[in-house]
C-alpha cells in the first residue's frame, strides 16, 4: 500500500481564467511542434520526389521555400521551449495565438503553390479552428475562424479572378476558374469553419464552467478543512487544563492515602489515572496534528540523523528490553544528515519505534534501518508484530481509527500516532510506505528528502494562497 | 525555625487547591495568586521562598512576563521559579529546558499534569524542608 504524498491530486488554479495550466499546455504546444515537424518534412518529401524525382509540372520553389520556413518556423518555437519554462498561462496563450496564425498563413501559402480551391488540404484549416476551440475562448475562436475564411477565401478569389496566378497540380481537374464549383467551395468552407467554431465554442463553455464550478467546490472544502482544525485545536485547548487538574487531582489522594485506602477503592482510582493519562496522551497528539505552519526556513536545522535515530531507540530500549524484544539498528556510514525541523523527525521515528515495539509478539524483532540513497533518505521500521490486514492498511493512517489487532494488543492507544507521522512527512515533503501480514509483521518505510521544503498543497491548507 | 512559603500563581482554582494539598502535607506554607499582576505584588509584599508559576494564564506569554518581572525585582531576583507547562500550550515556539534556560529566568520547568511526586520531589531539590 502505497501513500505517495509528494503527488497530491493538484489542485485546480483558481486565479487563472484558462482551462490548463502553462505546464500542461506547454505539453500540448511540444505535441503541436511534432505534428509540424511532420508537416514540414512531409511537405519536402513530396516535393523532392513529385517534383524533383518525378519531374511532375508542380510549383517547386514556393513549395520548397513553404517547407523550408515552416521548419525553420518550428525550430525557433522547439529551441524557445528548451529555454524557457513555461511559467505564464497568459505568455504561452498568446505564443499559441502567433503560432496558429502563421501556421494559417503558411497552410495559405502552401495551397496556393499546390492547386488553391482544387487541393483538398483545404481541410486543414478545419483541423486549425477545432485546435482553437478546445484552446481558446469565444470571440478568440471566432476570431480564428474569421482569419480561416478571409485567407482562403481571399487566395480562391484571388485566382478566380486573375489576380494571383494559378498553380495547377496534376493530380485535380482544372476547376480554379470555375465560377459555379468555386461559389459551391467556399460556401461549404464558410459553413463548416463557422460551424465548427460554433460548436467547438459550445461544449467548451460548458466544460469551462464545470471547471469553475470545481474551483469553487475546491475552495469551500480547503476553508471547511481549515475550520475543522481550527475547532481541534480550540476543543484540545479547552479539553486540556480539566483533564490535568483531574489527574492531578486523583494522583493527589492516591500519594496521600492510597496505602490507607481499601485495595477495590484503589484500585478504582487507579484506573482512573490510568484512563486520564491516555486522555492526556490523545490531547497532547491531537496538539501535534493540529499544529500547523512550522514548515518555515527559520526552524529548518541541520540534523545529524544516525544521532537522532539512535536517541529515539534508546529513549524506548527499557520498554523494548521489558517485552522481551530485540532492537535492531543499522546505521549508514559516515552519518547522513538532514535539514529539516527537528522535533517533527523526532515523533516519526518515536512513533513508528514505540509501534514496533507495542504490537509486537513476545520475544520478537524490532528492526531499524537507516539508508541514505544521495538525495533522499530512507528509514525503516520492521517488526515481527500482529501485522495489519490489507483492508486495513489504507485506514491505520486514519485519525483515531486503530486496526482490530491493534485494540486487541492495547487498550490504552490514541489512535492517533499514525495520523501524525503522516502527516509530519507529508509536510516535509517526503512519503510512506507500509507493507504487512497479519501475524508475520509490518515494515513502515519513510523516505525523507534531505532538505525539506514546503509542498503547493501545504501553502494552500495554511491558507498563504487565497483563490 | 518558621516553615517555608510558596507563592503559586496559577488560574486554575482547583490545580491550586491539589497542589496546596499536596505541599502542606510535605511542610511547607502555601499562598496563592490567580493573575500575574496579584501574584507579582504577593510576591515583592510576602517574600516567597519559592514560586510556582503557570505558564499561560490570560495572555499566551503571561507566564513568561511574570517571571522576567520578579528576576529584575531585587527582593525576588534569587527566589526559586518553578514553572509549570502544559502539553499544548501554544506559546508560540517550543521551549526546552536543557537548551534554553540559559535566557529564561526560571529554574525548572514541570510539565502539567503534574504528579504529586514529582512536584515535592522538585520543590525539595530547591528547598530543602527543615524538619
Amino acid at each position: 500500500m502505497r501513500h505517495d504524498l509528494r503527488n497530491p491530486i493538484e489542485p485546480l488554479d483558481p486565479g487563472s481564467s484558462q482551462f490548463v495550466s502553462a505546464a500542461s499546455l506547454r505539453v500540448r504546444l511540444d505535441w503541436f511542434n511534432k505534428l509540424r515537424w511532420g508537416a514540414a518534412v512531409g511537405v519536402l518529401a513530396v516535393v523532392l520526389v513529385a517534383g524533383v524525382g518525378l519531374k511532375a509540372p508542380i510549383e517547386v520553389r514556393g513549395l520548397l521555400l513553404t517547407g523550408v520556413v515552416l521548419l525553420l518556423l518550428n525550430t525557433v518555437y522547439v529551441v524557445r521551449g528548451w529555454r524557457f519554462p513555461a511559467v505564464d498561462i497568459a505568455i504561452e496563450m498568446r505564443l499559441v495565438k502567433v503560432q496558429m496564425v502563421c501556421d494559417l498563413l503558411l497552410l495559405t501559402v502552401l495551397l496556393h503553390f499546390s492547386g488553391g480551391v482544387e487541393n483538398p488540404l483545404l481541410f486543414l484549416y478545419i483541423l486549425h479552428v477545432i485546435i482553437a476551440s478546445l484552446l481558446f475562448k469565444g470571440r478568440e475562436i471566432f476570431q480564428i475562424a474569421w482569419l480561416a475564411i478571409f485567407l482562403f477565401t481571399a487566395e480562391v478569389s484571388g485566382e478566380y479572378f486573375g489576380l494571383l496566378p494559378h498553380h495547377h497540380i496534376p493530380t485535380a481537374s482544372e476547376v480554379a476558374h470555375e465560377l459555379p464549383f468555386t461559389l459551391m467551395t467556399l460556401a461549404s468552407f464558410w459553413l463548416v469553419i463557422l460551424f465548427s467554431a460554433y460548436v467547438g465554442a459550445r461544449i467548451m463553455s460548458h466544460n469551462r464552467a464545470i471547471k469553475d464550478e470545481l474551483v469553487a467546490r475546491q475552495s469551500d472544502l480547503l476553508d471547511e478543512d481549515r475550520a475543522k482544525t481550527d475547532f481541534f485545536r480550540f476543543v484540545t485547548h479547552e479539553i486540556k487544563s480539566p483533564v490535568n487538574t483531574a489527574q492531578s487531582g486523583v494522583e493527589t489522594a492516591l500519594d496521600l492515602i492510597g496505602e490507607s485506602m481499601v485495595p477495590s477503592v484503589r484500585d478504582v482510582l487507579e484506573r482512573a489515572v490510568s484512563r486520564l493519562k491516555q486522555a492526556t496522551a490523545i490531547i497532547r497528539d491531537l496538539a501535534e496534528l493540529t499544529r500547523g505552519g512550522v514548515l518555515k526556513e527559520e526552524n529548518l536545522t541541520v540534523v545529524d540523523f544516525n544521532q537522532l535515530v539512535t536517541a529515539a531507540v534508546d529513549h524506548q530500549r527499557e520498554t523494548a528490553d521489558r517485552a522481551g524484544l530485540k532492537l535492531n539498528v543499522v546505521l549508514p556510514d559516515p552519518a547522513v544528515s538532514l535539514t529539516t525541523i527537528r522535533p517533527m523527525v523526532e515523533t516519526i521515528v518515536a512513533n513508528l519505534v514505540n509501534n514496533a515495539i507495542r504490537y509486537n509478539r513476545e520475544g520478537g524483532r524490532v528492526s531499524v534501518r537507516l539508508v541514505d540513497t544521495g538525495k533522499l533518505v530512507r528509514l525503516v521500521v520492521e517488526d515481527e508484530g500482529v501485522g495489519i490486514s490489507a483492508e486495513e492498511q489504507t485506514q491505520v493512517f486514519d485519525e483515531f481509527y486503530r486496526s482490530a489487532e491493534a485494540r486487541e494488543k492495547s487498550d490504552l492507544g490514541t489512535g492517533l500516532g499514525l495520523a501524525i507521522v503522516k502527516k509530519f512527512v507529508e509536510e516535509l515533503g517526503g512519503t510512506i510506505d507500509l507493507e504487512s501480514d497479519v501475524g508475520k509483521g509490518s515494515t513502515f518505510i519513510v523516505v525523507l528528502p534531505r532538505k525539506s521544503r514546503k509542498n503547493r498543497r501545504m501553502k494552500r491548507s495554511s491558507g498563504e494562497i487565497r483563490p | 525555625m518558621a516553615e517555608k512559603t510558596i507563592l503559586v500563581i496559577d488560574d486554575d482554582i482547583d490545580l491550586v487547591e491539589i497542589i496546596r494539598v499536596t505541599l502542606e502535607n510535605n511542610g511547607y506554607r502555601v499562598i496563592d495568586a490567580q493573575t500575574g499582576e496579584r501574584g507579582l505584588a504577593m510576591a515583592k509584599e510576602q517574600n516567597p521562598d519559592l514560586i510556582l508559576l503557570d505558564v499561560m494564564m490570560g495572555k499566551v506569554d503571561e507566564g513568561f512576563q511574570v517571571a522576567y518581572q520578579l528576576r529584575s525585582d531585587e527582593v525576588t531576583a534569587d527566589t526559586p521559579i518553578l514553572m509549570l507547562t502544559a502539553v499544548t500550550d501554544q506559546t508560540g515556539f517550543d521551549f526546552d529546558p536543557a537548551r534554553d534556560k540559559d535566557f529564561l529566568p526560571v529554574n525548572e520547568f514541570l510539565e502539567k499534569p503534574v504528579s504529586p511526586r514529582d512536584l515535592v520531589d522538585m520543590v525539595r531539590k530547591h528547598l530543602p524542608t527543615n524538619v
